[in-house]
C-alpha cells in the first residue's frame, strides 16, 4: 500500500515535473518579449535591456533553466511581473475561487447525472427515456461560453434573480455552476446510464431479482455499487480539469479564480505567473487522480492497491 | 381485392391461423427483444435523418456562402449597425459595424469547418497510426504510448492550448495542430483496444504463418477491420473540435484571418446583448444545430443495428 502510493507520487511529481519544463520550453521558444510587455510599447531599448536584466531574461537559455530549477524546488518561482507581487502567492490567492467552483459544479453534477442516468437505465427504448437521450446530446452540444451567456442574460439582465459577475454573494455562484453543470451532467448521465446498462442486465442481477430481492436495491445497492468505480473515476476526473481553471466560464463571468488568471498571465507574457499557475494545477490535477486512486478499495472492497494486501 | 396468397410471416391481418407456436404467456421473452429493437433501430434512424438534416442545414449553406448573394462579411456600414433580424434584407441582421451577421457566421463558418475537419483528420491519423502499433507491437512501443496518453489526461489541456495559441500566434495551421494534440488521444485508445483484439484472432496467426511482414499484416489486414469504428469516434471528435475551436476564439485565440470565427463573433456581440439580442444568440444557435446534428449523426451511426449478421 505504502509502496504503491510512493510509486504513484513518484510518477504524478515526475508529470508535473515534465509539464513545467515544457512550458518553460514553449515560452522561451516562443516570439514576443516579456520586456515590451512590462515596460510598455514606448520604452527606450536601454529600458527593455534594464527590464531584462531585472528579471534575469538576458542570461543564456540553460542558466535561465537552472535558476528556474532552483526555484522550483524552493517552491518560489519569482515575482509576477503584472502584479508586482510573488507569483504563487497570487495563484493562492485565486486558488479557493476556482475550488469553490469546481466544487459546487461537480456536486451539482454528481446529484443530477447519477439518478438521471440511472433513471434512463431502467428504461430502455422507451419514449422518454428517447426525450432524455436527446436532451443529453443537445447539452453537451451547447458551447459552454455561450450558455453562460445566454443565463447571464436570462437570470442576470432580463430576470434580475443572480448578480452578473464577480463573487460578492452566493448566489454569484448559481450561473457560473449551472453553466459548467450542464455539459457535465449531459457526459456524466450518458456514462452513468452505460454502466447501469451494462450492469442491469448482468447475470447476478436476475439470480438476485429471482430471490426476491427489492427492485430500488437491485438498482443502488447491487448494479450502482459495481458501477460505483467508473462513474467516481470519471466525476473525479472531471474534478480534477475543473481545477485546471474552468478558463471559459471564468471569463464569462468574471470569475476571480485560476482561468481568467491565466489568460491575463498569457496576454501580458508573465512568465513566473504562467508558470506558478501550471504548476500549481498540475500538482492539483495529480493530487486528486491519485485520491480517486485511493479511494478505489472503499468503493469495491475487491481491489487492492498494489500487490500485497494490508488490512 | 384480397388474393388468399398471404405469406404466413407478413404483418397483414389475415384472418387466423397463428403464425408463431403458442406459449404460456402471450408476451414472451423473444416478443420484447423483438420490441426493443424495433424501438432501438426507430430510434436510430430518427437521430440520423434529424441529424443529417441539422448537419445539413448548417453545413450547405456554409459551403454556398461565396455564391449566395450575401454582403461581404466584413463591410462596414456604420449608417447600418446593429439592425435587427429580417431588416433591409438583412437575414440575421447586422453586427456593431454594420457588418452583415449571416454572412459573418457563415464565413466564419467555412473558416471553423476547415480547422475542425483538418484537425480531426489529422488526430485521427496519429491516433490510428500511434494506436495500432501500440496495440500490435505490445512492448516498449505500447509503454511509450500509453504513457504520453497518461502524462495527456493528466495535463491541464485548455491551458496548455491557450499557452501554445497564445505564444505561437492564432493562426490557422496552429489552432488545426492544437486541437488535433487535444483529441488524439480518445482514436488512439480507441484504436489501442480493438487491435489488441484483433491481432490475437486467426487470420492474423494465418497471414504470419504465410509469411507476410508485421507492417503488412498490419496496415493490410488489421487496420481495415478496426478503421469503421474508429471514423466513428472521429466523427464525434469533429463536434468537439468545432466546440474548442469555438472557445479558443472566444477567447481571443482564434484565427482573425481572413474571417472571424464564431467564438469571435460571440465574444464581439457580448458587450451588445441587452440591446442587440441577435449577435449572440443566432451565431450560437447555429454552432449548437450543427454539433447537434454532427453528435446525433454520430450516435445514430453506433446504435444502428448491424445489417449482415456475422456469417457462422
Amino acid at each position: 500500500m505504502t509502496n504503491y502510493i510512493l510509486k504513484r507520487l513518484g510518477q504524478g511529481l515526475l508529470t508535473v515535473f515534465l509539464t513545467v519544463s515544457t512550458v518553460f520550453i514553449l515560452i522561451r521558444m516562443a516570439p514576443g518579449d516579456p520586456a515590451v510587455s512590462y515596460a510598455g510599447p514606448l520604452a527606450t531599448s536601454e529600458q527593455l535591456a534594464k527590464v531584462r536584466e531585472q528579471f534575469g531574461l538576458d542570461k543564456p537559455l540553460l542558466e535561465q533553466y537552472w535558476i528556474f530549477l532552483q526555484q522550483l524546488f524552493s517552491g518560489n518561482l519569482g515575482q509576477s511581473y503584472s502584479f508586482q507581487a510573488p507569483a504563487m502567492q497570487v495563484v493562492f490567492e485565486r486558488l479557493p475561487y476556482t475550488l469553490t467552483l469546481a466544487t459546487s459544479a461537480i456536486l451539482l453534477t454528481a446529484v443530477v447525472a447519477i439518478p438521471l442516468g440511472v433513471w434512463m437505465s431502467r428504461r430502455p427504448d422507451t419514449g422518454r427515456e428517447f426525450g432524455v437521450n436527446v436532451l443529453t446530446i443537445a447539452g453537451q452540444s451547447m458551447p459552454d461560453f455561450w450558455t453562460g451567456i445566454m443565463l447571464l442574460t436570462g437570470f442576470a439582465v432580463l430576470v434580475p434573480l443572480f448578480p452578473a459577475s464577480g463573487f460578492a454573494t452566493w448566489g454569484g455562484l448559481v450561473l457560473p455552476t449551472v453553466t459548467i453543470a450542464i455539459l457535465q451532467i449531459a457526459l456524466i448521465s450518458r456514462m452513468v446510464r452505460r454502466e447501469m446498462t451494462n450492469n442491469l442486465a448482468a447475470p447476478y442481477l436476475t439470480v438476485a431479482r429471482s430471490r426476491g430481492v427489492k427492485n430500488s436495491v437491485l438498482t443502488w445497492r447491487y448494479a450502482m455499487g459495481n458501477s460505483a468505480i467508473p462513474v467516481f473515476t470519471a466525476l473525479g476526473t472531471r474534478f480534477a480539469a475543473m481545477l485546471n481553471g474552468v478558463v471559459v466560464v471564468e471569463v464569462v463571468f468574471a470569475w476571480p479564480g485560476v482561468g481568467s488568471l491565466i489568460v491575463r498571465a498569457l496576454e501580458t507574457r508573465d512568465y513566473p505567473l504562467i508558470q506558478a499557475t501550471v504548476l500549481i494545477t498540475a500538482l492539483l490535477a495529480v493530487g486528486v487522480q491519485l485520491l480517486i486512486d485511493l479511494a478505489y478499495p472503499l468503493l469495491d472492497p475487491r481491489v487492492r492497491l498494489g500487490k500485497a494486501a494490508t488490512a | 381485392m384480397s388474393l388468399h396468397t398471404a405469406t404466413p410471416a407478413g404483418p397483414s391481418g389475415s384472418t387466423g391461423a397463428p403464425t408463431r407456436q403458442p406459449s404460456p404467456s402471450a408476451v414472451t421473452k423473444a416478443d420484447l427483444a423483438r420490441a426493443g429493437a424495433t424501438r432501438r433501430r426507430k430510434a436510430a434512424q430518427w437521430k440520423l435523418v434529424v441529424g443529417a438534416i441539422c448537419t445539413l442545414l448548417v453545413i450547405i449553406p456554409i459551403i454556398l456562402a461565396n455564391v449566395l448573394p450575401l454582403p461581404d462579411a466584413n463591410f462596414q456600414d456604420l449608417a447600418a449597425r446593429r439592425l435587427p433580424p429580417l431588416t433591409d434584407g438583412h437575414l440575421f441582421g447586422t453586427d456593431q459595424l454594420g457588418r452583415d451577421l449571416l454572412s459573418r457566421v457563415l464565413h466564419g463558418g467555412q473558416v471553423s469547418l476547415t480547422i475542425g475537419l483538418l484537425a480531426v483528420l489529422v488526430s485521427g491519423a496519429i491516433g490510428v497510426i500511434l494506436g495500432s502499433a501500440a496495440g500490435y507491437f505490445g512492448g516498449w512501443v505500447d509503454t511509450i504510448v500509453s504513457r504520453l496518453l497518461e502524462a495527456q489526461m493528466s495535463l491541464p489541456l485548455l491551458m496548455m492550448l491557450l499557452l501554445v495559441v497564445a505564444l505561437f500566434g492564432p493562426s490557422i495551421p496552429v489552432i488545426t495542430f492544437v486541437i488535433a494534440i487535444a483529441q488524439w488521444p480518445e482514436v488512439a485508445r480507441l484504436t489501442r483496444s480493438m487491435v489488441l483484439v484483433e491481432r490475437e484472432k486467426p487470420y492474423v496467426s494465418a497471414a504470419r504463418i504465410l509469411g507476410l511482414h508485421r507492417i503488412q499484416i498490419l496496415i493490410r489486414h488489421i487496420i481495415p477491420n478496426v478503421i469503421k469504428q474508429a471514423t466513428l469516434v472521429v466523427l464525434l471528435l469533429l463536434a468537439q473540435a468545432v466546440l474548442l475551436e469555438s472557445a479558443l476564439s472566444f477567447l481571443g485565440a482564434g484565427p482573425q484571418r481572413p474571417f472571424a470565427t464564431w467564438g469571435r463573433i460571440i465574444s464581439d456581440g457580448q458587450d451588445y446583448i441587452t440591446t442587440s439580442w441577435w449577435m449572440v444568440t443566432l451565431p450560437g444557435l447555429v454552432i449548437v444545430l450543427m454539433v447537434v446534428g454532427v453528435n446525433l449523426l454520430g450516435d445514430g451511426l453506433r446504435d444502428r443495428p448491424r445489417r449482415k449478421k456475422k456469417g457462422a
